[in-house]
């Protein structure tokens, strides 16, 4: 178990190199793959409660150090209605958030439905990106939504959600290298029918 | 809730708060650390992109190339002429600059750098650039290209080889602005989100009956100790009136799908 946590939390700090490298698809409104939050996402599903809050809180962590602008920096005379940033750390909450509702379909993943933790990653996505456009506007306190971002949102959603199966997979295979089993009624189930 | 769960819980939601109250040094000083570790990452990320690039370039087809090399020897030609004559035009200027024993303009020097790639974010508009701290780079310098203001230098890494741009369309980037032929000044910024095709920019603070129309272009006024003054932003595309102040949406003249090489000023402030 706690070799697993460990390796998970290798690859969550892997996807945030493998990040670096991949680009926005510009032909689809400038989607693109976030494998930093679907492979927490997935990760989130296949372990407990306390390590998905520390890989949340490392997630976040990072995300938002990868993000983070500076002030402005210019003269506050020209300058006097400055855009206020999203507070460093925001990024935590919305990381444990997604946790938590990934572990609520915990049960169906332990019975080996991996496919519906699947969908659920899409949904996790599309409900992040959401809620920090949300907060975004709310801090500019002027709320704008483009259709354009609409699609944006949506087929990065539907892009990271491809890629879940790659995940999982992983994530089984390191399941197994490490000897612990991350579904196991499922594997119960396999073992009866023999 | 089980008793361990709660107490994860707790210690969760302490950090998330610690990390929400660090002041803006503190983030920069986490951020340069994260990049720090990052960075032997992106340099053989950008070492193997450039290799790839070169062999994709190589197996260009040579008819190609030569189509391009006898645009670009025209081009040459062309541009050698326009040359000559703005150099007879420079002193002709210089000149008349002495009869009238004119103040100069102090020029700016500026450091070329290459874009190395885009920072892998969905909403925030920076870009990461090829110079830094050791060819004389700061924080808030202003960024060219040919077609015009780019953005502005956010961060140094700590190598001081990189450095990541702010770009013009991230509603953080606020330029002091005016408008060509108007006495018309405001403050030029994007806006985050989806844009379909070209980004535009909004010139807010402008007076409620401003006399400004579609077409005209947006400069620099070189307020605000970041931006020189007289570098094109933009086109207006279209005003919108209001009670108070209008705004102005504008076109901006760099095409920030398709920037290789951009130019860094070197002197903050004109």
């Amino acid at each position: 178990m706690f070799r697993y946590s460990l390796i998970t939390l290798l690859l969550l700090l892997t996807a945030f190199v493998v990040q670096q490298f991949l680009p926005a698809f510009t032909g689809i409104h400038d989607s693109r793959i976030l494998i930093v939050q679907l492979v927490f996402l997935c990760s989130a599903v296949t372990v407990g409660h306390r390590t998905m809050l520390l890989l949340a809180f490392i997630g976040g962590f990072c995300w938002d150090a990868q993000c983070a602008l500076g002030p402005h920096g210019g003269d506050p005379e020209v300058y006097t209605q400055q855009v206020e940033s999203l507070r460093f750390g925001y990024s935590i909450l919305l990381f444990g958030a997604m946790g938590v509702l990934m572990q609520g379909i915990q049960p169906l993943f332990k019975q080996g439905k991996w496919q519906f933790s699947a969908l659920l990653s899409g949904i996790a996505v599309l409900l992040y990106l959401a809620t920090e456009y949300a907060i975004i506007n709310f801090v500019r306190g002027n709320f704008v939504l483009s259709k354009a971002t609409v699609y944006q949102i949506v087929f990065t959603s539907l892009l990271t959600m491809l890629f879940s199966p790659l995940i999982f997979w992983l994530l089984f295979r390191i399941a197994e290298a490490c000897d612990h089993s991350i579904n196991p009624e499922a594997g119960r189930r396999r073992r009866h029918a023999y | 809730m089980k008793p361990l769960n709660l107490i994860a819980l707790l210690l969760f939601l302490g950090g998330a708060v610690w990390a929400l109250t660090r002041s803006d040094r503190t983030v920069r000083e986490i951020q340069n650390a994260y990049y720090s570790a990052m960075s032997p990452f992106l340099k053989s990320g950008s070492k193997m992109e450039t290799h790839a690039r070169a062999f994709l370039k190589e197996t260009r087809h040579s008819k190609d190339l030569e189509t391009e090399l006898e645009v670009t020897h025209e081009q040459l030609g062309r541009l050698r002429i326009i040359a000559s004559r703005l150099h007879a035009l420079e002193t002709e200027n210089e000149e008349l600059r002495r009869a009238l024993n004119f103040k100069k303009i102090a020029p700016f020097d500026v450091i070329a750098a290459r874009v190395i790639r885009r920072n892998p974010t969905t909403w925030w508009q920076t870009l990461e650039i090829d110079a830094g701290s050791k060819q004389g780079i700061r924080s808030h310098f202003a960024v060219l290209s040919n077609d015009g203001v780019v953005g502005m230098i956010d961060r140094i890494d700590n190598g001081g080889e990189r450095s990541s741009v702010l770009l013009l369309t991230d509603e953080k980037c606020l330029v002091s602005a005016r408008v060509d032929g108007s006495p018309e000044v405001g403050i030029l910024s994007g806006q985050r989100g989806g844009f379909d095709g070209v980004p535009v920019l909004r010139l807010k603070f402008l007076s409620s009956n401003a006399a400004v129309r579609p077409g005209q272009r947006v400069f620099t006024t070189g307020r605000g100790g970041i931006f020189q003054a007289n570098i094109l932003l933009g086109t207006i595309d279209a005003v919108e009136k209001g009670a108070l102040d209008s705004e102005a949406v504008v076109r901006p003249s760099v095409n920030f799908a398709d920037l290789g090489a951009v130019f860094v000023i070197l002197s903050p402030d004109s």
